[in-house]
């Protein structure tokens, strides 16, 4: 590997300590989620939070599964906005659904990740999202069929 | 020597009276916007349509990482690489996590939201959806910059219509500013950043902006490249409020049942900490 210069050694450690030292925000890039592999959840939605950049949800896991603990995960997704065209509403999945989550897992191993896909148990209706599948223009003729 | 004293008190004189009503002198008049006209109103349906919303084609900005790379300088491209081969590994620069404006021309480059453009006398003015709910103001009133503009982070844009193109000049921007080619990999301008956008209807519901960036700190020459947004009418694509900072933040109560902001803790990369 080409050697790095101090200075960029440098500048990333220094966003890393600011970034260490106080709670950054939100607005990311999806690097973090293992994207190659997914990961499911099948437990009780308990909290919604419909915020901007990226929309969470808190899904208690209660089917350990090898690398996949039980316990509470925390599962974003983008924004409210983005969400909205989707397909989505603030209310589609509230505290104390049962569902089933496909999940790319943070790379770090925590129970953490990004939402491929989630199932309602009660209903069976699934919920994604793909922001890059909107690159058409007149999304509206889609709605009418 | 009696006539030399008089002229040099004849001078003197003259000094300490310019002194005395120096404050009586006319100041220059401010210059105004002046109240739009019916024409000017009436005019503004001669323009082309941009009403709608637009979002961008995010698998474009993608596949330009691989295929326009800005002609950067040693140093950013170093620091480019850096950050490519950080996201390959999974350890996400964080470049956009604080917050602040994507400002320009990160905006036109790398944005995932929808944006609208407003027609008025004078002005174009674009509105987006994020940051805090983005906006840049572009004078077509046909004045010029600021000789000496005050940074900000969507700098001082002017623009003229060129038939149907609206051709936008922009200086000023913040030397933070970054020059992103995705939400992972950026280079602060550092600084005498100059953009020059034409921005059209490439089809009738397909518009292009294409951007030329000169950066003389991080940049051997000026860089090329389109940006390509779709038009929306379905009423879905309103754009919405999109307030960055929220995400600082979860809903709460306090001792007394108000609802407020209660901080949260997120990882170096912008994501949640997940619960222990």
């Amino acid at each position: 590997m080409k050697p790095l210069s101090k200075k960029v050694f440098t500048s990333a450690a220094f966003i890393g300590l600011v970034a260490g030292a106080y709670p950054v925000s939100a607005h990311h890039s999806t690097t973090m989620f293992d994207r190659d592999n997914v990961i499911v959840l099948d437990g009780v939605v308990k909290e919604l939070h419909w915020t901007n950049p990226h929309v969470a949800i808190f899904i208690e896991n209660a089917a350990a599964k090898p690398g996949v603990p039980e316990g509470l995960w925390v599962i974003e997704l983008t924004s409210p906005g983005n969400l909205v065209r989707s397909g989505w509403t603030r209310s589609i999945i509230k505290p104390g659904d049962k569902v089933t989550a496909e999940v790319h897992q943070l790379r770090d191993g925590t129970k953490g990740g990004g939402l491929r896909k989630i199932t309602l148990a009660a209903t069976g209706q699934s919920y994604t999202y793909n922001i890059r599948d909107s690159e058409r223009p007149n999304l509206e003729e889609d709605y009418k069929k | 020597m009696k006539r030399v004293l008089n002229v040099v008190g004849i001078a003197l004189g003259v000094v300490l009276w310019c002194a005395a009503h120096a404050a009586d002198a006319p100041k220059p008049k401010p210059v105004i916007n002046p109240p739009p006209t019916a024409k000017d109103w009436a005019d503004l349906s001669k323009l082309p349509d941009w009403s709608g919303v637009w979002n961008p084609k995010i698998t474009d900005q993608d596949a330009q990482v691989k295929t326009n790379m800005p002609p950067w300088n040693a140093k950013a491209a170093e620091l480019i690489n850096f950050q490519l081969a950080e996201e390959k590994a999974g350890r996400p620069p964080p470049l956009f996590v604080n917050c602040l404006p994507e400002a320009m021309p990160a905006w036109m480059l790398v944005t995932h939201n929808s944006m609208e453009v407003l027609f008025t006398p004078g002005r174009v003015t674009l509105l987006g959806e994020s940051d805090g709910n983005r906006l840049r103001r572009i004078y077509t009133d046909g004045r010029p910059h600021p000789e000496d503009p005050d940074p900000t982070f969507h700098g001082h844009s002017i623009g003229r219509w060129e038939g149907d193109t609206l051709v936008v000049d922009t200086v000023g921007v913040i030397p933070q500013a970054l020059i992103a080619v995705s939400e992972a990999a950026g280079v602060p301008n550092n600084g005498d950043m100059h953009i020059t956008e034409r921005i059209r209807l490439a089809e009738k519901d397909v518009m292009h902006v294409e951007l030329e960036i000169t950066a003389p700190k991080v940049m051997t020459k000026p860089w090329k490249t389109t940006r390509i947004f779709f038009r929306q009418r379905a009423r879905l694509y309103d754009i919405v409020e999109g307030v960055c900072l929220e995400g600082y933040f979860r809903p709460g109560k306090d001792k007394d049942g108000n609802d407020i902001f209660i901080p949260v803790q997120h990882a170096v990369g912008g994501n949640r900490v997940p619960p222990k």
